[in-house]
């Protein structure tokens, strides 16, 4: 890394830390984002990961991480970060382990875990000030298991279970906004498709002692049903059209990290849905000008209540 | 009893198929289980899927591996160690390949002894709907193969499985369906059923004793640094990118965006795809600025993984 941070994509780092031939799907917009991660925590980590699609990373006897890897229950991964951390700090309390060998604790989970059954855990954590990094991979749904709905889905999406003719009728949780509430460190949401905002994201987190918890938008083209190619235009069009907020919140204050383009001049975020699958019914046989109003309407009312 | 081995590629929607091929033996009768292997695996990966249908009780349980029909989806997989294609096929087995090329060069290719069937996939792919309907397909195949189920039946089983997609998959996959069907006519009954072995007979498991470790031993334990570096999933890959670095103006954009890490930077900055790792999911060929990226069908292509 140069000195000042992240000014342009050459300042990201030039070998991956993350080995390659895992078996997560081609095109993963998750993959995407925690290569970043992963290059910039660098090797002295230790990844504490909750079942999902990412525990696949790690298939016993392969792994593409340098640092370690534990594995969770869907519902514990802070808890279990809390062990690591409380055994870390005895370590080096005991002069068993140098200051400098310290290692780096880091949740990793899907918006299944984040979003609902790890709730529970994640606020007792944040609330104990639990010195660690959470990245939740929102890929809107259970994507391990056949794409089901989960609390992070979008309104109008369809799942394997919402399969009506409106797809999910339930709204996506503010997840950014109930981990906010409970004042830790930093929270944000990023997206792989932003390396740029999410390097520096993570630069500005790491060495905060607390709570450092990460939202990373996940295009999933498995679960969404978009060509794999795309993941990277699907993740850009999520903030160019409002959909996806990229946004950061530190000592008390929000923070718009990219503001997309004034109502009128932004893209509207059917330009988004369309590309996408889950969203196809929405289009044909006929437009659903209900629905695709009221998703607009939605995005829009979020800006207004930026500025 | 019937024992129909499916192979595919993730995303293929051989799971959709071989649900369909069991329901229509269901319906006209039969015990049947219909058991897709999920493994770590993804879209382009190698999998499976197996119906075995009986008019007794079936007592077998778990992969195949004495089928009586194989049904390959894509014919890349024929050529794939790992993807086993071959395992257990006898002169008896009935080989269904989704292809392009004559059954004659596959059974003098592969030294089958055995009867040799293909499906053009030429239609699906040029059809928008594409290759999910190469599976569909092979299930009308497979019905007329094994003589047991009536075009009504298999109507039927599509109509209940694939109605949640939708009236125009419906239709599209019947006709697939049903052409396939025509098709095999003069092939029908080919595949036959072979009875249960009796219970003593049965080959026993090729068991390996494991002496009691302690849990550092027999924990699953990785003690070395990204070992995924051994596992090819360039076989996942389907088209290849080609890098022209004669277009190419070392933004580094594809570097960064591959999500799998697999497109490093040489001295002079420009970029080198390992493909013995790549998956091909081409975002390096959209996010090109320069498009200096393009795309080959991985199919007949000389290099390390082909």
């Amino acid at each position: 890394m140069k000195e000042g941070g992240f000014k342009s994509i050459k300042d990201l780092p030039s070998t991956h830390m993350l080995g390659p031939g895992t078996p997560i799907c081609a095109g993963c917009g998750a993959l995407e984002g925690i290569k970043i991660f992963c290059d910039i925590l660098g090797e002295k980590t230790v990844f504490v990961n909750a079942a999902g699609c990412m525990t696949l990373l790690t298939v016993y006897p392969f792994t593409p991480f340098k640092g370690s890897w534990i594995y969770t229950a869907m519902a514990s991964a802070p808890a279990g970060a809390q062990g690591v951390r409380d055994a870390l700090d005895l370590l080096i309390r005991n002069g068993r382990l140098r200051p400098d060998e310290d290692l780096k604790v880091v949740v990793l989970t899907g918006d299944g875990t984040a979003y609902g059954m790890g709730l529970s855990s994640t606020s007792a954590a944040i609330y104990r000030g639990l010195d660690f990094i959470y990245i939740c991979y929102d890929n809107e749904g259970y994507g391990n298991t056949g794409y089901q709905f989960s609390a992070a889905t979008p309104h109008a999406a369809r799942t394997a279970t919402s399969k009506g003719p409106e797809g999910y009728q339930r709204y996506k949780k503010d997840l950014f906004s109930i981990w906010a509430a409970h004042k830790p460190a930093y929270v944000a949401t990023v997206a792989g498709a932003e390396p740029l905002d999410l390097a520096r994201k993570i630069e500005q987190a790491k060495d905060l002692k607390g709570s450092k918890l990460f939202i990373a938008f996940s295009p999933c083209p498995t679960g969404w049903h978009f060509e794999p190619a795309k993941a990277i235009e699907v993740g850009k069009l999520a903030v160019k059209t409002g959909v996806w907020p990229l946004k950061e919140y530190m000592d008390g204050k929000i923070v718009h990290t990219k503001v997309p383009l004034s109502k009128g001049k932004r893209l509207p975020v059917e330009e988004y849905l369309k590309l996408q699958g889950r969203f196809a019914h929405l289009f044909s046989p006929t437009r659903n000008e209900k629905v695709l109003e009221k998703i607009q309407t939605g995005v829009d009312a979020y800006w207004e209540g930026v500025v | 009893m019937y024992r129909i081995r499916f192979h595919a590629r993730g995303g293929q929607g051989i799971k959709t198929a071989s649900r369909i091929l069991g329901t229509a033996f269901f319906l006209e009768g039969y015990e049947v289980q219909d058991s897709p292997r999920y493994g770590a695996e993804r879209r382009g990966a190698p999998i499976f899927a197996y119906v075995r249908a009986s008019k007794k009780i079936i007592n077998e349980r778990g992969i195949i591996n004495k089928p009586d029909l194989v049904i390959v989806t894509d014919d890349s997989l024929l050529l794939l160690p790992i993807a086993g294609v071959l395992l257990g096929v006898t002169e008896r087995t009935v080989l269904l390949i989704a292809t392009d090329e004559t059954t004659e060069v596959w059974k003098k290719r592969l030294n089958l002894q055995g009867l040799v069937l293909s499906i053009s996939t030429q239609a699906a792919v040029e059809s928008h709907a594409g290759l999910p309907l190469l599976g569909v397909a092979c299930v009308g195949a497979a019905a007329q193969l094994a003589g047991a189920i009536s075009k009504s039946a298999l109507e039927e089983a599509i109509h209940e499985q694939l109605q949640p997609l939708g009236k125009v998959i419906v239709e599209e996959s019947l006709a697939a369906a049903m052409a396939a069907y025509d098709q095999m006519e003069p092939y029908a009954r080919c595949t036959t059923e072979r009875e249960d072995p009796s219970a003593d007979s049965y080959e026993s498991p090729h068991w390996i004793d494991l002496p009691f470790e302690d849990a550092r031993t027999s924990a699953p334990y990785i003690h070395a640094a990204a070992t995924t570096f051994n596992v090819k999933t360039g076989v996942w890959r389907t088209m290849r990118p080609v890098i022209d670095l004669k277009q190419c103006n070392r933004c580094a954009l594809c570097h960064i965006y591959c999500p799998d890490g697999v497109i490093s930077l040489d001295a002079k900055g420009y970029p080198q795809i390992d493909y013995q790792h790549c998956k091909g999911c081409l975002i390096c060929l959209l996010q090109c600025p320069t498009h200096a990226i393009d795309a080959i069908p991985e199919h007949g292509q000389e290099g390390e993984i082909s």
